[in-house]
C-alpha cells in the first residue's frame, strides 16, 4: 500500500473519532462546535505522557482519552442542563478557550538532549513514541481501523441498549423524556465525557502518527466538520458519521481534479442533503428499514 | 393520595395558578376541567416537577414531593400525559416503553419486562404495532401509545392531560373504556379534558378552574349546576 494511501486511512480514522464524538452529542441533541477542544486536549496528554514521561504508546494514548474524558465531565458540570443554541454557542466559546489556552501554554522538560514539550505557539513536537517503538505506518493504520471498527461496535451495542434509547429520548424530547423516568443531566453529562474521551482517543493517534501538533488543530473548522460527517452519513446509526469521514476525506480531498473546490463541493453536499435528506443518508427511518430487511431475510 | 396546597405558579406578571387546593383521593378518577387558559396544563407541569411552584406544596401519600424532579415523582408514583402527543418518534412503539418501565438491567432486557411491556401493549392494542416506528403510526394509534407509554412505568395516579383531544367518537369511548379498566386495577385517575361528556361520564369528582383559581368541586351533577361554573364554561346565560 503507498504511502499516501496509508496516511490517508490514518486521517479517516482519527477524524472518524472526532465524528463520532459530536455523533454521540447529536444523539442526545446537541450541537457541538467544540469537540477539536477534546482532541487537541487528548493529543497534547497523549503526547506528554509518551515524549516527557516515557509512557508506553497504548498507555500514552490511554491518558489522552482519559484526560479529554474528564475534561467533557468538568465542562458538562456548567454545560450539561444546557441545550440547543445554547450549548451549540457554548461548546464554540470552549474550543476556542482551549486553542487560545494552548497558545500560551509552555510545559518543556528536558529529555536527553533537548526540551521536549507544548512550547505555546510553536505547538508541541517530537513525539515519537511510534517511530521509537518500531511500529510501522501500515501497522499503525490498521490499529487505528480496529479501533475505530470497535468504538462503533460499542456504540451500536449501547444505542441498542436501553441506555442508549435514554440517549435517543433526550435527543428527542427532554421535558417528555423526564416525564417518563429518564434523568436526563446524568445522560447528558455521561455522553459528554464519553464523547470527549472519543475526540481525545483521536488525538492521542493524531500525535503519535503526526508527531507533534499544535493550539491551531483545535480549529473551529476540525468541529464543524465532524458536525457535517453525521449529517451527512446519517444520524441513525454511528456508521453515519464514518460514511461522511470517507465521503469527505476519501472522496473529495484525494480527487486531484477537484483541489481547490473540496469546499465548495463539500459545502454544496452538506446544503443539498440539508434539503434532500435532513438527518443524513442512513437516518432513523432507513436504518429501521433495514433492520426490518434483515429480520425478514433471516426467516 | 395526592394533595395540592396552595399551589400557586406565576410566570412574570401572568398568575397562571393561584392559592389552588386539591385533594385527590385513592382509586378515584377526579375530573379536572376549565377553559382554555385556566391553569389546567400547568397544574400538571408543577405537580410533576417540570416547573418549581411559586408557592404552594405537593404532597404524594404523604411525601412532600414540591419541586422534585420529573423522574423522581415518576419513581414516587405519579405518571402524567401530554397535552400534545409528544412520543419519540425515531424509536419504535416497543422501545418507547422499554426505558419508562422500572426494568432492573439499563442494559439487556430481562424475561419479566419483556412480558409487562407486552401485557401494555395488549391493554392499548397496540401489540401488532410494536415494531413500528412511533412517528409512522395513525393519529389513534398514537394517543395509545402515549398512554401506554407512561403505564409502562407502572405509576399508581396517572394524571392524563386531554387525552381525547383530536379523538371520534368511537375513540373516545374506546378511551373511556380504559380508564375506567384502570380504576378496576386500583389505579388512581386524574383526567384534565375538555370534552365534558367523557368527563361527566366517569369522574367521581369534578373540580372546575377558572383564570388560575378553583371555582368548584364536588360530584359532576353538582359542578354541572354551579352558577360560576356555567358562567365560566358557557358564558353568562342569556
Amino acid at each position: 500500500m503507498s504511502d499516501y494511501a496509508v496516511s490517508l486511512l490514518v486521517r479517516i480514522g482519527v477524524e472518524a473519532f472526532v465524528a463520532l464524538s459530536a455523533y454521540l452529542l447529536l444523539v442526545i441533541g446537541r450541537v457541538s462546535f467544540g469537540q477539536q477542544a477534546f482532541f487537541v486536549i487528548g493529543g497534547y496528554a497523549a503526547g506528554i505522557a509518551t515524549a516527557l514521561y516515557g509512557a508506553p504508546l497504548a498507555v500514552g494514548i490511554m491518558v489522552g482519552a482519559v484526560a479529554a474524558g474528564v475534561a467533557g465531565a468538568l465542562l458538562s458540570a456548567v454545560m450539561a442542563p444546557v441545550g440547543g443554541i445554547y450549548f451549540a454557542a457554548g461548546s464554540l466559546a470552549f474550543g476556542e478557550l482551549v486553542r487560545v489556552a494552548l497558545l500560551s501554554f509552555h510545559y518543556q522538560v528536558p529529555v536527553g538532549a533537548d526540551l521536549t514539550g507544548p512550547a505555546g505557539a510553536d505547538g508541541f513536537r517530537g513525539v515519537r513514541a511510534l517511530f521509537t517503538g518500531g511500529v510501522s505506518a501500515t501497522a499503525f493504520m490498521l490499529a487505528v481501523a480496529g479501533l475505530v471498527a470497535l468504538t462503533f461496535l460499542a456504540i451500536a451495542l449501547l444505542l441498542r441498549s436501553r441506555w442508549g434509547e435514554a440517549m435517543r429520548m433526550v435527543g428527542e424530547d427532554e421535558t417528555a423524556s423526564a416525564s417518563l423516568g429518564v434523568r436526563v443531566r446524568r445522560v447528558a453529562a455521561l455522553t459528554m465525557a464519553g464523547a470527549g474521551a472519543l475526540a481525545g482517543l483521536g488525538g492521542g493517534l493524531f500525535v503519535h502518527y503526526a508527531t507533534y501538533m499544535e493550539p491551531g488543530h483545535s480549529d473551529v473548522m476540525l468541529g464543524v466538520h465532524s458536525l457535517a460527517y453525521a449529517f451527512i452519513g446519517g444520524l441513525g446509526t454511528p456508521l453515519g458519521p464514518i460514511i461522511g469521514v470517507a465521503l469527505d476525506i476519501g472522496l473529495l480531498e484525494s480527487f486531484r481534479f477537484l483541489a481547490g473546490y473540496r469546499m465548495i463541493v463539500f459545502g454544496g453536499l452538506v446544503m443539498g442533503l440539508l434539503v434532500v435528506r435532513p438527518r443524513g443518508l442512513l437516518d432513523e427511518v432507513a436504518v429501521h428499514r433495514l433492520s426490518r430487511l434483515v429480520a425478514w431475510g433471516r426467516r | 393520595m395526592l394533595a395540592i396546597e396552595g399551589l400557586s405558579k406565576h410566570f412574570g406578571g401572568v398568575q397562571a395558578v393561584h392559592r389552588v387546593d386539591l385533594q385527590v383521593r385513592g382509586n378515584e378518577i377526579l375530573g379536572l376541567i376549565g377553559p382554555n387558559g385556566s391553569g389546567k396544563s400547568t397544574i400538571v407541569n408543577v405537580v410533576t416537577g417540570v416547573f418549581p411552584p411559586t408557592e404552594g406544596r405537593v404532597r404524594l401519600r404523604d411525601r412532600d414531593i414540591t419541586g422534585w424532579q420529573p423522574h423522581r415523582v415518576l419513581a414516587a408514583g405519579m405518571g402524567r400525559t401530554f397535552q400534545s402527543i409528544r412520543l419519540f418518534g425515531g424509536l419504535t412503539v416497543w422501545q418507547n416503553l422499554w426505558v419508562a418501565q422500572k426494568a432492573k438491567s439499563w442494559l439487556a432486557v430481562d424475561r419479566a419486562s419483556m412480558k409487562k411491556i407486552e401485557a401494555t401493549l395488549e391493554f392499548c392494542r397496540l401489540r401488532d404495532k410494536k415494531d413500528e416506528l412511533a412517528r409512522n403510526l395513525g393519529f389513534g394509534e398514537q394517543r395509545r401509545l402515549e398512554l401506554a407509554r407512561v403505564l409502562a412505568a407502572e405509576p399508581d395516579l396517572l394524571l392524563l392531560d386531554e387525552p381525547a383531544a383530536g379523538m371520534n367518537a368511537a375513540e373516545i369511548e374506546d378511551l373511556r373504556d380504559r380508564i375506567l379498566a384502570l380504576k378496576q386495577r386500583g389505579k388512581t385517575v386524574v383526567l384534565i379534558e375538555h370534552h365534558m361528556e367523557l368527563v361527566m361520564g366517569i369522574a367521581e369528582r369534578v373540580a372546575v378552574l377558572n383564570f388560575g383559581v378553583k371555582i368548584a368541586e364536588g360530584p359532576p351533577a353538582a359542578v354541572q349546576d354551579d352558577e360560576r361554573v356555567r358562567e365560566a364554561y358557557l358564558g353568562h346565560r342569556r
